[in-house]
């Protein structure tokens, strides 16, 4: 992609790749646990939420809760806690099983029957860049339909598929997309 | 020879002048017309800012007087007929004031039908077989620019239905003998202006319309049951309110950007908790009241959140800058020192109820209301200190159609009696301000700065009430959240009573003493 940015900030311009921007705000949008996971109430409720079912616990233990069912017991009972990688790892797990799960009903709204979302790109921070290499780098709006690899590679943790699947969704604003391969803020709602 | 024709052109030329309507009829006519300044000024090829020139006070003269003379003429008689057709259908339509006896009254019956010119350039035709009169409907022998009517007001005289023939008081100059030529009087066009069915141009549906199709559909849909109604359209009241707000940025000069980048002063630290932001609600009660016994009125501020989205709101991202500046253009939080407050006895503090000193986060209504107040006229405090500020871009204006279109609906439906809609536009703008920011009651819009300042506006609109009553002699004892506010005193000659956002309401009156600590003091 001839577009692409090489050396990003070198002169001082300031953002995050779009495609980091559209997974947060799809963690925005997937909700869950906000105590953070080193709290007794974090970890318990992530614990509680991979052990509800064994369909989840079985998800869980593939996204890397390797623990005896011992342990878990220990740990849900309140008599022993999680070291310091063990919650790494609960909370890694939790962040899998939960986008997951969430998936498939936000797929669904963000689709909107085929009629999409419209997605607000807010361009990069350019204040710290000297006056004679600043560029206009306009707000834009676009309407995505298909979000299904996004929200597909968003849910399998996949950085480099949902940074080709964004890609491919703003070569659509014209020949300026490479303007926005960094941005400061991607917005949409679901 | 040809000097004396030049000479008799010239004299000809000298005739008198075309009559034109007074300037505010001018300007009524063309914008009844849908026609923009440039436009019309095209058509007679002039400049806009001339024909502006012409609407506020200039005359023009000349030959091309005599074309914007025609013009309107040409106007009036359009909008006129299209007013005329809907109640009388036989007779000609328009409206002429009767020719009062100074100019016309000298009219003797001529042997031809022909057009005759008289002293003020009226055409009138005699007419062979009478026809009904324009302004009273009976028969008259005579035609005035092409409408029959009588020529003195003897002979005319308008039965109840001929509204037209009674005289406005207010304009004194279309009621002269020289009266313009086919102009009727500006009358009409005030009335026109205010009459809801405009047949001559359609008005395409607005969000006016929007709302009132709601409600009958809803009615429709629960078969007349107005609790079911209300219920269901209070359900769905913020995508309605968001869909609004689309009709009303329709063409319009800025996008709602509905999730920029947010400072982190802005989020929430919690997901429970609150961001930094300090809306200056105000929770104040008087310490002591004057002696004696007295009857305090508590009023209630009618739709304050619907009058606070008329506020400065930032349009795009919010930008960082530091430095003591004020810019007036621009909007967004700031984060202060607040000054000494020194008339807490009387007054509440601008800043609301702050028990922590040292700066904090105020929004913009809260820093304009604290310039104000700092400023040459009020001088009740110093001015704040800004340290540092998150703005943007602001306009006061982007939220006003979206207001404008509920208050107008609101305004109906308390003329109507119709508490359906009542309570629909109700939700509609409490819900839009309380979702707008992070709520997942309403994903469309991620505005919390909004949010705040809307809230914020509404609590300077209070204090800024209270501050009115203070200075019209009354005693305040009470400042409490968006709408209520406690008053001592005949709050009447300083506040109308009613229910239009404009007015308060009367929520409760109570007794209170000076040592009774009844109502007093319990706030603290």
């Amino acid at each position: 992609m001839p577009e692409k940015n090489i050396d990003f900030g070198k002169f001082g311009a300031r953002g995050i790749k779009g495609s980091d921007a559209v997974a947060r705000k799809l963690d925005e949008l997937a909700g869950g646990i906000a105590t953070p996971v080193t709290a007794k109430r974090g970890w318990m409720a992530r614990l509680h939420y991979l052990t509800k079912s064994p369909q989840t616990l079985k998800a869980a233990q593939d996204a890397g809760l390797t623990v005896t069912h011992r342990t878990l017991k220990a740990w849900l009972d309140g008599k022993r806690r999680p070291s310091k990688t063990n919650l790494e790892r609960i909370d890694q797990a939790y962040r899998t099983v939960r986008r997951h799960n969430v998936a498939r009903h936000l797929l669904r709204r963000l689709n909107r029957d085929g009629r999409g979302t419209r997605v607000e790109i807010h361009p990069l921070n350019q204040s710290q860049v000297p006056q004679p290499l600043q560029r206009v780098v306009e707000y834009r709006t676009m309407n995505v339909r298909r979000w299904d690899r996004i929200v597909g590679s968003w849910a399998a943790g996949d950085h480099q598929s949902l940074d080709a699947a964004w890609q491919d969704t703003i070569v659509d604003l014209g020949s300026q997309w490479g303007q926005y391969e960094y941005v400061t803020n991607v917005g949409f709602a679901a | 020879m040809s000097d004396f024709d030049a000479i008799d052109s010239l004299l000809d030329a000298v005739g008198p002048q075309a009559q034109l309507p007074p300037c505010h009829v001018r300007r009524e006519l063309r914008e009844q017309a849908r026609l923009s300044k440039a436009q019309v000024a095209r058509a007679l090829g002039v400049s806009p800012s001339t024909l502006s020139g012409w609407e506020t006070g200039r005359d023009p003269a000349g030959e091309i007087r005599t074309k914007y003379a025609y013009l309107l003429d040409g106007l009036n008689t359009k909008l006129t007929t299209e007013t005329e057709t809907e109640t009388e259908t036989e007779t000609a339509p328009a409206a002429e004031q009767p020719v009062t006896s100074g100019t016309a009254a000298t009219v003797t019956p001529l042997s031809s039908l022909d057009l005759r010119q008289d002293e003020d350039g009226d055409d009138v035709e005699l007419l062979v077989a009478p026809e009904p009169c324009v302004l009273c409907g009976r028969p008259a022998g005579q035609r005035v620019a092409g409408f029959a009517q009588h020529l003195t007001p003897a002979d005319c005289q308008p039965t109840a239905t001929g509204a037209p023939a009674a005289p406005p008081a207010g304009q004194p100059t279309a009621h002269t003998p020289k009266a313009p030529l086919r102009t009727p009087p500006p009358a009409h066009a005030t009335k026109r202006s205010k009459s809801p069915a405009r047949h001559a141009f359609q008005e395409p549906s607005g969000p006016l319309d929007l709302i009132r199709e709601t409600v009958q559909s809803a009615l429709t849909e629960h078969r007349g049951d107005a609790d079911a109604a209300t219920a269901a359209l209070l359900k769905r009241a913020i995508p309605d309110a968001m869909r609004l707000l689309d009709e009303t940025r329709k063409g319009a000069r800025y996008d709602v950007i509905a999730h920029p980048w947010i400072p982190d002063i802005l989020k929430k630290q919690t997901a429970r908790g609150a961001d930094q932001i300090w809306e200056a609600r105000p929770k104040w009660t008087r310490h002591q009241l004057p002696p004696g016994r007295h009857q305090v009125t508590a009023l209630d501020i009618n739709g304050a959140y619907l009058s606070a989205l008329k506020t400065h709101l930032p349009l795009g991202q919010l930008e960082h800058s530091t430095g003591p500046a004020h810019d007036r253009r621009r909007s967004g939080v700031h984060l202060i020192t607040p000054p000494e407050w020194e008339h807490q006895a009387v007054l509440p503090n601008p800043i609301g109820q702050r028990d922590d000193p040292g700066p904090l986060w105020v929004t913009e209504p809260t820093l304009r209301l604290l310039l104000r107040l700092s400023g040459p006229k009020h001088q009740l405090c110093t001015p704040p200190q800004i340290h540092e500020s998150y703005t943007s871009g602001a306009t006061e204006n982007l939220l006003e159609k979206f207001r404008i279109a509920l208050k107008d609906a609101r305004d109906t439906a308390i003329e109507q009696d119709d508490t359906v809609t009542l309570e629909y536009v109700k939700a509609m703008y409490s819900k839009f301000v309380s979702t707008m920011g992070q709520s997942n009651y309403n994903r469309e819009l991620y505005r919390p700065d909004w949010m705040h300042l809307i809230r914020s506006q509404a609590f300077a609109n209070l204090w800024l009430k209270a501050l009115k009553a203070h200075h019209e002699g009354l005693t305040v004892v009470r400042a409490m959240g968006t709408d209520e506010l406690h008053i001592i005193g005949d709050w009447r000659r300083v506040f109308t009573e009613g229910r239009a956002v404009t007015e308060v309401k009367v929520k409760d009156t109570y007794t209170a003493t000076n040592t009774a600590a009844e109502h007093t003091g319990e706030g603290e």
